[in-house]
């Protein structure tokens, strides 16, 4: 395989947007072509995961191309649920890795806000099993809430822990121009206050309004080269250097043990692995926090601490900026927001940014070696990234 | 005639798998109509549950319970919760009763009670 490399990157705002899809997804395309000067895409991919029924608009890939002026460049559609983004970066890795294209653009978009929160939530329900899940109620936040409840039980994490999650990961996104949520809080106001009960109620005990990530708009773009074109542009070098997945049970009542996250650990080994590094050689983490538990989780899954001390990493200020593996220092799916088809791009989007050390207040000193965990159903479909600065 | 709510045996080396896949999970030998469908037995253990308060639009309700249950066979299966106070590791005891109603259609699925 040929070594590849991020060679341009763009975003938008993510909160609600009053652009069409095609709009959100190209936008990002043009900043990250700025970016690296690159204007020859010889191939676009597409993320998204709700155009057709939300939108009303179907192959949106050409949409994209064309507006970008893009044609007769290839196009396509990634639809993988809310691993759709980590899934596009994933093809464009494979176009120029096998040498079939030295530039290749990846976007991801979503724009979620044109129905309401309940029409957005059932969207994302119809990726659980349909005769087994879905006609029961069960939703994502459904399935995370009785996720929790196991994992409190068994390894004595608390709301408190939970709480600190959303504290840190907001406090976090007020350092990020493009971040949906834009507002301080604290344990006490959302879990101990008066107004607790009515600011913070309860939508699948026991996660909370604060443990969940917010419906948003917004798209993410990075353009994928060789080596060699990523040396022309003069940019700082960032090598998408691994690349894991894995799936796993489409229920979730079927897995062994219920507690693990098999596809979160088997992507992030494979990923590791084509990488050559260890989850200690880790200096900056984009993790994907849809429920705030899903941090603590996936952060013992990926190996960077051990099962079912995620939440003792968490109190020791470790996953904090300036902690020792600083955690969705962008704001995270909590704070920067979850337009569906872009999460996995904007991870990636975060990760080069602060590899190039480009990241201004949220720069995380010194780093060298970047992580991202897209999550998709809930934990069924989920693709990890390794990207190293040179 | 009792609704029954099926498992799927494997008629290669007799694994049980609940809801019905194609290729058996264990061994991975068999065709997909090499299955025997089983009823669920009715009792069982609460694995894990929660309260949802964002419901889906059709259920006109303030909260639905949803747990999911491990039946006296190891099988596992989500279902609904109607439960005062669910516990983890309570014994409870299904029934198929209506899950969901639609403008045309009805579901029928486990609904779960305290033993
Ligand atoms: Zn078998």
């Amino acid at each position: 395989m040929r070594e590849v490399y991020v060679a341009g990157i763009g975003i938008t705002s993510f909160s609600r947007l009053e652009f069409p899809l095609s709009e959100i997804a190209a936008y990002p395309v043009m900043m990250a072509m700025k970016d690296s000067g690159l204007k020859d895409i010889e191939h676009l991919y597409v993320a998204n995961m709700g155009g057709g029924r939300v939108n009303h608009q179907t192959g949106l890939a050409s949409a994209v191309a064309d507006t970008l002026s893009l044609t007769p460049s290839g196009a396509e559609l990634i639809e993988n649920g809310p691993a759709s983004g980590g899934s596009a970066v994933k093809q464009g890795f494979m176009a120029v890795a096998s040498g079939m294209h030295n530039v290749v653009a990846v976007t991801g978009a979503e724009r979620m806000r044109e129905v309401n929160n309940l029409e957005a939530t059932d969207l994302v329900a119809t990726l659980t099993h349909p005769i087994a899940e879905y006609i029961y109620g069960v939703t994502l936040p459904s399935l995370a809430g009785m996720f929790t409840r196991l994992y409190m039980d068994r390894y004595g994490v608390t709301d408190r822990h939970l709480a600190m999650v959303a504290v840190k990961n907001q406090r976090h996104a007020l350092r990020n121009e493009f971040a949906h949520i834009q507002q301080e809080i604290t344990v006490e106001g959302i879990l101990d206050s008066p107004e607790a009960m009515t600011n913070n109620p309860y939508v699948a005990a026991p996660l909370r309004f604060f443990d969940c990530c917010p419906v948003s708009d917004g798209g993410a773009a990075v353009i994928l080269t060789s080596r060699e074109v990523a040396e022309a542009t003069g940019r700082p070098l960032v090598r998408l250097s691994g690349v894991g997945q894995a799936s796993d049970t489409h229920c979730v009542h079927e897995r062994e043990d219920p507690t693990e996250l098999l596809a979160v650990r088997r992507a992030a080994a494979g990923a590791m692995e084509m990488a050559g590094v260890e989850p200690s050689d880790v200096d900056v983490a984009e993790l994907h926090d849809a429920f705030t538990i899903l941090e603590i989780v996936e952060s013992e899954e990926a190996g960077f601490f051990p099962k079912g001390e995620g939440h003792l990493a968490l109190e020791r200020g470790d996953t904090e900026l300036g902690g020792r593996l600083p955690i969705n220092v962008s704001g995270g799916l909590k704070g920067r927001g979850h337009p569906v088809g872009a999460t996995g791009i904007a991870q990636v989007y975060e990760i080069a940014h602060q590899l190039r050390g480009e990241a201004g207040d949220r720069q995380v000193e010194g780093a060298r070696v970047g992580f991202t965990c897209n999550f998709g159903g809930f934990g069924n479909n989920v693709v990890c990234m390794v990207l190293a600065g040179e | 005639m009792k609704r029954e709510i099926y498992a799927y045996r494997c008629r290669r080396c007799g694994e049980l798998h609940y809801p019905y896949r194609m290729v058996c999970r264990k061994c991975r030998e068999n065709d997909h109509n090499e299955f025997d469908p089983e009823p669920l037995p009715r009792e069982g253990i609460l694995v894990t549950h929660t309260d949802l308060y964002a419901l889906p639009a059709v259920f006109e309700i303030r909260k639905l319970g949803l747990g999911i249950v491990e039946l006296s066979n190891g099988v596992r299966i989500t279902g609904q919760l109607r439960v005062e106070e669910p516990k983890i590791g309570m014994k409870v005891r299904g029934e198929v009763e209506v899950v969901r109603s639609e403008m045309y259609s009805d579901y029928y699925g486990m609904v779960f009670y305290e033993a």
